[in-house]
């Protein structure tokens, strides 16, 4: 079952990991997503699965998280041979400018500051199925 | 000649001394009686002459040494030609003796009368010493030869003291010091050379004009008193002083000593005094005692800037503690507030139809005070930012600026039908992303406080001085009272209510700070009901390319 995921969310709220899987269950993918509390479960999780081939194809990141933030989890991903090519949105309640150019440059694919309404969370979600696909 | 023995001639019982030594002498040496006679006769007839003619005629007896033989010789000397009334005497002592000389010198005129000594081998230098000493212990011929050798003595210790005290004074006078000497009456009765040629002065002007005339005029009072005192007490005195040179007029630190010298009853005869150059000491001691004062000063300094930099890390490290506390608290505030957000959105959606008119409106109250909040945070946010960050310089041209302002205001102008005019704005080093915030800040201030009823306009102006650009943005709003033209940079001030403005009281401190961070100043003027004036001010030439932000 582990193997299936294709989504991996990194995020310390656990809030966030509810409203997420709720949206995820109106769209129909909540089994195919995995969520883990900070950058260090991320990284280990994914040298893990790594080992069968068997990548998430996308990864949801929050920057601020204890013990390892999005940004150095970031950087440690486009350092390693293994993870370099998996696609990573940041998903922050930051909407600092300087912060969102630092990510994009790191190599992130996109920056979404969390949705304030349902209708602007939806439009997120459908965009990471579309990686899906 | 080896003198012998030496007789005064001034008057008659002088002569017969002479006689008297001549005819010794010729005993001592060993001539006949006949010889003695004729010898001890020529010498008196000379004598005789002098003694009438001369002023300060002396006999000298003495032996003097040829090449091969000695003579006995006597010399009539005197400071006044007496030999032109002598011929007579002269002729009759040639008779007398084997030779006479007249001999004429700078100083005095001589009659000399020779005899050769028949055993001239056997005077010798001892024998000569004999026969002085003979001349000296000789018992007085009479009472008269008594008192006139007294005399001699005398007058051979007065020229003794004489040049003991001319070597005195040549050693005072050489000396580089100044020298005096003060009877008890108070008079200076000598001063050394030295005194002389610094001063300018001698003793009798000294005493006329005392000292006033030669002390510097801050000094002199604390002189005459302590002078007087010690006078007073008798006893020694020493004190430093400025005398003034004669020569140059300047004033040079001596130190003055004067001693009191006693006689055998204790009783002060007079004074001596010594006056030391010791500008040199005085120097060194002013020298030594700056640089003790520079020392101080310098530790003093070094505490103080040991004190500033503890300071300044103190300042940073709580500075810097703030912003993270800025920083941390807006951001952990927006994440509850996006939460109320997201979730009265779903409310109002996936309930809809369990919620009745009067809580949506409850609903909508709510999302509205939580954007007021948000609002709030973001403005913090952006201020401790700007705090913070390390800024970024380059070439702005603030014309490109001022028009995507207006673009990205397009709507409200529109919707106030406000003009916002600008004339030709220069170029300044900054950062675009910051002056844009202060721009778009105050133009919306001004487009924010218009007046109900008349329609905003706003004209932005430049003008330089070579030094900086004055940029001005002008309006016709509401205004506000002068007295507030500080206090409104001031955070979180604000000078209407919510109701009739909304804001955070955040926007002109970010616009101050921005102003700052580019080297720069912002000020306002007003008069209420009718206009607003903000004036930046921004330096021609930004040199650093990058600005640490304090």
């Amino acid at each position: 079952m582990e193997n299936n995921y294709e989504i991996l969310v990194v995020d310390d709220d656990r809030e966030d990991h509810l409203i997420l899987s709720e949206y995820f269950r109106d769209i129909g993918i909540e089994n195919r997503v995995h969520y883990v509390e900070n950058g260090k479960y991320a990284l280990e999780y994914m040298e893990k699965i790594a080992l069968d081939n068997k990548l998430p194809r996308l990864v949801i990141l929050d920057l601020n998280m204890p013990i390892m933030n999005g940004t150095q989890t970031l950087l440690h991903m486009k350092q390693s041979f293994r993870l370099k090519n998996v696609p990573v949105i940041i998903f922050s309640t930051s909407e600092n400018e300087t912060e969102k150019r630092k990510c994009l440059s790191l190599g992130a694919v996109d920056y979404l500051v969390k949705p304030v309404s349902y209708n602007e969370g939806l439009l997120m979600v459908n965009k990471f199925r579309s990686f899906l696909e | 000649m080896k003198e012998i023995v030496k007789v005064k001639l001034e008057n008659e019982m002088d002569l017969i001394l002479a006689h008297k030594r001549a005819m010794k002498l010729c005993e001592l040496t060993g001539f006949s009686l006949i010889n003695q006679t004729s010898i001890a006769t020529a010498v008196s007839e000379i004598a005789r002459c002098a003694i009438e003619h001369g002023q300060n005629a002396i006999l000298l007896l003495g032996i003097e040494s040829g090449v091969t033989k000695k003579f006995l010789k006597a010399s009539i000397r005197d400071t006044i030609d007496f030999t032109q009334r002598a011929g007579e005497a002269c002729s009759y002592a040639k008779r007398l003796v084997d030779d006479i000389e007249i001999v004429r010198s700078g100083k005095d005129i001589q009659i000399n009368l020779k005899q050769q000594l028949n055993f001239g081998g056997t005077i010798t230098d001892s024998k000569i010493e004999s026969f002085i000493g003979y001349f000296k212990n000789e018992p007085p011929l009479s009472a008269y030869d008594e008192l006139r050798r007294k005399n001699l003595l005398l007058q051979d210790l007065a020229e003794k003291i004489r040049d003991s005290e001319n070597d005195y004074r040549i050693l005072t006078d050489s000396l580089p010091l100044m020298m005096f000497s003060v009877n008890n009456r108070g008079v200076i009765t000598y001063t050394n050379k030295w005194l002389q040629d610094f001063l300018g002065t001698v003793p009798k002007e000294l005493n006329s004009n005392a000292w006033q005339n030669f002390l510097h005029p801050s000094d002199y009072s604390a002189f005459g008193k302590e002078i007087t005192a010690s006078v007073q007490r008798q006893s020694p005195f020493n004190g430093q002083y400025r005398f003034k040179e004669k020569a140059t007029g300047n004033f040079i630190w001596h130190m003055f000593s004067a001693i009191p010298l006693k006689n055998e009853k204790e009783i002060v005869t007079r004074w001596i005094g010594f006056i030391v150059d010791i500008s040199a000491q005085k120097q060194v001691d002013q020298t030594l005692k700056d640089n003790k004062e520079l020392k101080e000063i310098q530790d003093q300094l070094f505490n103080n800037q040991e004190e500033l930099q503890r300071k300044v890390v103190e300042l940073n490290r709580s500075n810097y503690e703030l912003e993270q506390f800025a920083h941390l608290a807006s951001h952990d505030l927006q994440e509850p507030l996006r939460k109320l957000f997201f979730y009265s959105d779903v409310l109002k959606r996936k309930f809809s139809d369990k919620i009745d008119e009067a809580g949506v409106g409850i609903l909508n109250n709510m999302t509205a005070a939580a954007g007021r909040m948000k609002e709030l945070i973001n403005d913090l946010l952006s201020y401790s930012q700007l705090q913070k960050q390390q800024i970024v310089f380059e070439d702005v041209d603030l014309n490109d600026t001022i028009s995507d302002i207006i673009k990205d205001l397009d709507l409200t102008i529109k919707e106030k039908n406000a003009v916002v005019k600008f004339a030709e704005m220069p170029n300044v080093r900054g950062n675009p992303l910051r002056l844009r915030q202060l721009f778009i800040n105050l133009i919306s201030n001004s487009l924010k406080y218009s007046k109900k009823d008349v329609a905003p306009q706003i004209e932005i102006t430049s003008e330089t001085d070579g030094g900086n650009y004055y940029i001005r943005v002008k309006d016709n709003g509401i205004g506000f009272e002068e007295q507030y033209s500080e206090r409104i940079f001031g955070l979180f001030e604000r000078l209407h209510t919510r109701n009739e403005f909304p804001g955070t009281g955040i926007g002109l401190s970010i616009c101050k700070r921005i102003a700052e961070l580019h080297q720069g100043k912002i000020s306002a003027t007003s008069k209420v009901g009718e206009y607003s004036i903000f004036s930046i001010e921004l330096p021609v030439v930004g040199k650093k390319e990058t600005v640490e932000a304090d």
